[in-house]
């Protein structure tokens, strides 16, 4: 009987010992989730450069163009930054705009979406030449309407 | 002051060719009444091109920025070729630029160019009084670019504010467009100033320009 009870105590302990240890072990452990959001920061500017300070935002989903998916405000650089719903993937679009000026954007969301930048507008020197052509349009009609005739 | 796509409604976009079509139509009528139409076409155009060009002059007017317009300059010179001048330049800085749209076309151009057609009106009440002063030249210039900015200013005011979306803040919105309204009172005098420079400046070199107001 002795060696009954020295028997059953050393498997109590074991079984103690075996089921403490992961208890002692998920107490210490960690879990790390993770989603992959991809961010979209806007920077809406004048054409002379100036932040559009203040101006409202609405971005639409593209599955319902006619109701608002947020709204907010850019901050004082023009900028605003939003995370799209994945889930939802086609053309979004973002209107800013304040005093009725502004301007609106369509941006490609999907699943299998990489990190692109988009700007709209034109360079300095795209504005220079593109000016520089229709000026010269207009000098040329008016030249060929003040030729002498003939 | 050029409202770009997507900012009004698709009825106000079409109300606005709507409306400008009969005024493009009465002004090249009256343009085809003149003895020789094409004579004032070659500074029509070369207004035309000042205009296309001039909304890149940005003046900072605290808290923000306005660009030049030169609608009265337009109208008080060109007569009734304003309208369709500004139309065409809308039409190149919509296609270009994207300064305005081309939806909103119908809408800038009465915007803009009826305002014009008020401004060359407001220059020839010169006639009343003595046309060959300068000093009378130079009052009526000033009040052509005065009145043609300030009426700009104001159609695009009430058209803003009466089609605000509902998606976007209205109040925000609303102040927004008056401190805009508010910024153009410089240039109000700024372009009147300038009208009545040029107007002066083609009065004492070349009279003949003139001839239309």
């Amino acid at each position: 009987m002795h060696m009954k009870w020295k028997i059953i105590t050393c498997l109590i302990f074991v079984l103690i010992l075996g089921l403490g240890l992961p208890i002692k072990a998920l107490a210490h452990g960690a879990k790390i989730e993770y989603t992959v959001n991809m961010a979209i920061e806007l920077v809406a500017t004048y054409d002379n450069g100036e932040p559009m300070a203040g101006a409202q935002v609405v971005v639409y989903a593209p599955d319902d163009p006619s109701t608002p998916w947020l709204t907010g405000v850019c901050d004082d650089d023009g900028r605003f930054t939003f995370i799209p719903d994945t889930s939802r993937p086609g053309t979004w679009v973002v209107q800013v705009r304040q005093a009725g000026h502004g301007d609106m954007v369509h941006i490609p969301v999907g699943q299998d979406m990489v990190a692109t930048s988009g700007v709209g507008g034109f360079g300095v020197l795209q504005i220079v030449l593109m000016s520089a052509c229709v000026i010269w349009g207009f000098v040329g009609t008016a030249l060929y309407f003040s030729r002498r005739r003939a | 002051m050029h409202i770009p796509d997507g900012f009004l409604p698709a009825t106000v976009c079409a109300a606005g060719y709507v409306a400008a079509a009969p005024v493009t139509w009465y002004s090249i009528h009256k343009i085809n009444q003149k003895e020789n139409p094409r004579e004032g076409v070659p500074k029509a155009s070369l207004l035309t091109a000042a205009f296309f060009v001039v909304s890149w002059i940005h003046i900072p007017v605290p808290p923000t920025s306005v660009h030049l317009v030169l609608n009265g300059l337009l109208g008080a010179v060109l007569g009734y070729f304003a309208f369709p001048a500004i139309l065409i330049g809308l039409f190149f800085q919509a296609v270009m630029f994207q300064h305005g749209g081309l939806t909103t076309l119908g809408v800038n151009s009465i915007i803009m160019g009826l305002p014009a057609v008020v401004s060359y009106y407001i220059f020839r009440l010169r006639n009343i009084l003595k046309k060959d002063s300068q000093i009378v030249t130079g009052i009526f210039g000033f009040l052509a670019g005065f009145v043609g900015l300030g009426l700009s200013v104001v159609m695009f005011v009430v058209i803003l504010l009466n089609f605000i979306p509902a998606s976007f803040d209205i109040e925000t919105e609303r102040a927004a467009i008056y401190t805009l309204a508010l910024a153009h009172l410089p240039l109000m005098v700024i372009e009147g100033a300038f009208t009545s420079l040029v107007t002066v400046f083609l009065q004492r070199v070349r009279p003949k320009l003139l001839d239309d107001a």
